[in-house]
């Protein structure tokens, strides 16, 4: 099995080391996208709302966020906000930064997601007497939930692997204990490519999982 | 105390009679546009508790905006309009009040797809009218088994036919316990053969003393049940009258020429 230089009692050896390094990567992950759904639920929401007070500051932090690579957003908030006087260690920062970003997306999916329901759903629900916000709560959000799971899905995958990114502010996920192997024993070709083939074994469970569920929440209406 | 009971006797016995009591809607100089396209031009219009009318008219004519401005899905522009005497426009008007007031009955059903149809129909007296779930489902079983629908209490919308589908709706506006039901083409989206049980339903209600505003293209069940019959084109009112009345010898030629066309 040394094939390619792939030197495999070498990869055994770091293999805790690396799924150490993957633990930290899927709770980072998972606390961002719990986060940034949050976010994205409130910033989809105002996104289209009729009062600009709410819209227009929500279509700033899209346009922001989406404009700009996750890893100038990442060093701005650990290097940048301790000039502010705002001192995050590392996975507060990764976290943070993972959030914000990931909530400008979501923020998206939310916005398609809610404008997919069909304004009936809304007038009957109206004209029962409930409210704007008994309406979303009852009405449209478990629709358009229903809806996105699928796109929340991917933005999940896609965050698990923008998340590597945050090996730049020395968080020891998975792609920085590769690194870490890869310095010390001057292999950087076995590290590496386990690293890549651990976020494989991920990733792929993850995207047949969305597919699965989208083929099961279909909606009916 | 005795006095108070007493007068409210009176006047609930009052509001059993049908038709010949009270107006309950009242529209005045009403108008509404769209952009350009103004699509009431100048509404007036009363209507008695208790009194079944129906508005016909060309697609476009204005009918259904007409019964939207009543539980203000949408705005009008100008004119007034008054519910049981209220102003719904005025700064004290409760606009989720005024809506549990006044039922609606949509063309496409707007059952919501994710409950169950005992769930659609106790929603809103849940939520808006904060009602036991007890007392609701009870109140829901009730209304349900009115428009026949009682075994399926437990189907998600997308099992039912569209006329079961439209009886449920007609049920949920009914849980809400409504003064005045609005009907916007109730039957139009339907196959022909579920619009009898829709129409039976209507019927009954109507039997109950049900204040109901109707647009329809049912000339049966105009004649049969209405009151009241106005014809509307390009915004305008152009003749109310008794269905026997309107149907038979319509004064004004473009309802003579509507009337030609579809009986």
């Amino acid at each position: 099995m040394a094939g390619l230089g792939f030197e495999f009692d070498l990869f055994v050896k770091i293999l805790p080391e690396l799924l150490r390094g993957a633990s930290i990567t899927v709770q980072l992950t998972a606390f961002s996208v719990a986060i940034g759904t949050l976010i994205g639920l409130f910033m989809g929401m105002a996104r289209i709302s009729n009062y600009k007070i709410f819209s227009v500051p929500s279509a700033v932090y899209v346009e922001f966020i989406r404009g700009t690579p996750l890893l100038v957003q990442i060093m701005i908030v650990y290097y940048g906000l301790p000039a502010l006087g705002l001192n995050l260690d590392q996975y507060t920062s990764g976290i943070l930064a993972l959030s914000i970003n990931s909530g400008a997306y979501i923020a998206e999916i939310f916005k398609a997601g809610i404008k997919s329901i069909k304004k009936g759903q809304t007038e009957a629900s109206i004209s029962l007497g409930l409210n704007y916000m008994q309406t979303m709560r009852y009405v449209i959000l478990p629709q358009a939930t229903r809806n996105i799971l699928p796109a929340l899905g991917n933005e999940f995958i896609a965050l698990l692997k923008d998340s590597s990114l945050v090996s730049v502010i020395a968080i020891s996920e998975l792609l920085r204990r590769g690194m870490i192997v890869y310095s010390r024993t001057y292999d950087a070709w076995t590290p590496l490519l386990g690293v890549a083939l651990i976020y494989l074994c991920i990733t792929i469970p993850l995207s047949r999982a969305v597919q699965y569920l989208e083929k099961r929440w279909e909606i009916h209406d | 105390m005795i006095k108070e009971n007493l007068l409210r006797k009176k006047k609930s016995k009052n509001e059993e009679k049908n038709s010949n009591g009270e107006t309950i809607i009242k529209m005045t100089h009403v108008k509404k546009a769209f952009g350009d396209l103004v699509v009431l031009k100048d509404i007036n219009l009363e209507v008695k508790k208790g009194e079944v009318l129906v508005v016909l008219g060309p697609s476009g004519s204005g009918k259904s905006t007409l019964i939207r401005c009543i539980n203000r899905l949408e705005k009008i522009d100008e004119g007034e309009i008054f519910v049981e005497g209220k102003d719904i426009y005025s700064e004290d008007m409760n606009v989720h009040q005024l809506r549990t007031k006044v039922g609606m009955v949509f063309q496409q059903f707007n059952l919501f797809p994710h409950m169950r149809v005992i769930d659609n129909i106790m929603l809103s007296p849940i939520i808006v009218k904060k009602i036991s779930k007890n007392k609701a489902k009870h109140t829901a079983m009730e209304f349900l088994a009115k428009v026949g629908l009682e075994d399926k209490y437990n189907s998600y919308p997308h099992e039912l036919s569209g006329g079961q589908q439209q009886r449920v709706a007609i049920a949920r506006a009914l849980a809400m316990n409504p003064d005045v039901m609005l009907f916007d083409e109730v039957t139009s989206a339907l196959d022909p053969e579920l619009v009898k049980g829709v129409l039976e339903t209507m019927k009954e209600l109507a039997k109950m003393g049900m204040t109901m505003i109707v647009v329809t293209h049912e000339m049966g069940f105009a004649k049969e049940v209405a009151d009241r019959v106005i014809f509307m084109d390009e915004g305008y009112i152009l003749e109310e009258n008794e269905p026997k009345e309107l149907f038979e010898n319509p004064q004004n030629p473009r309802t003579k020429s509507f009337i030609s066309k579809i009986l």
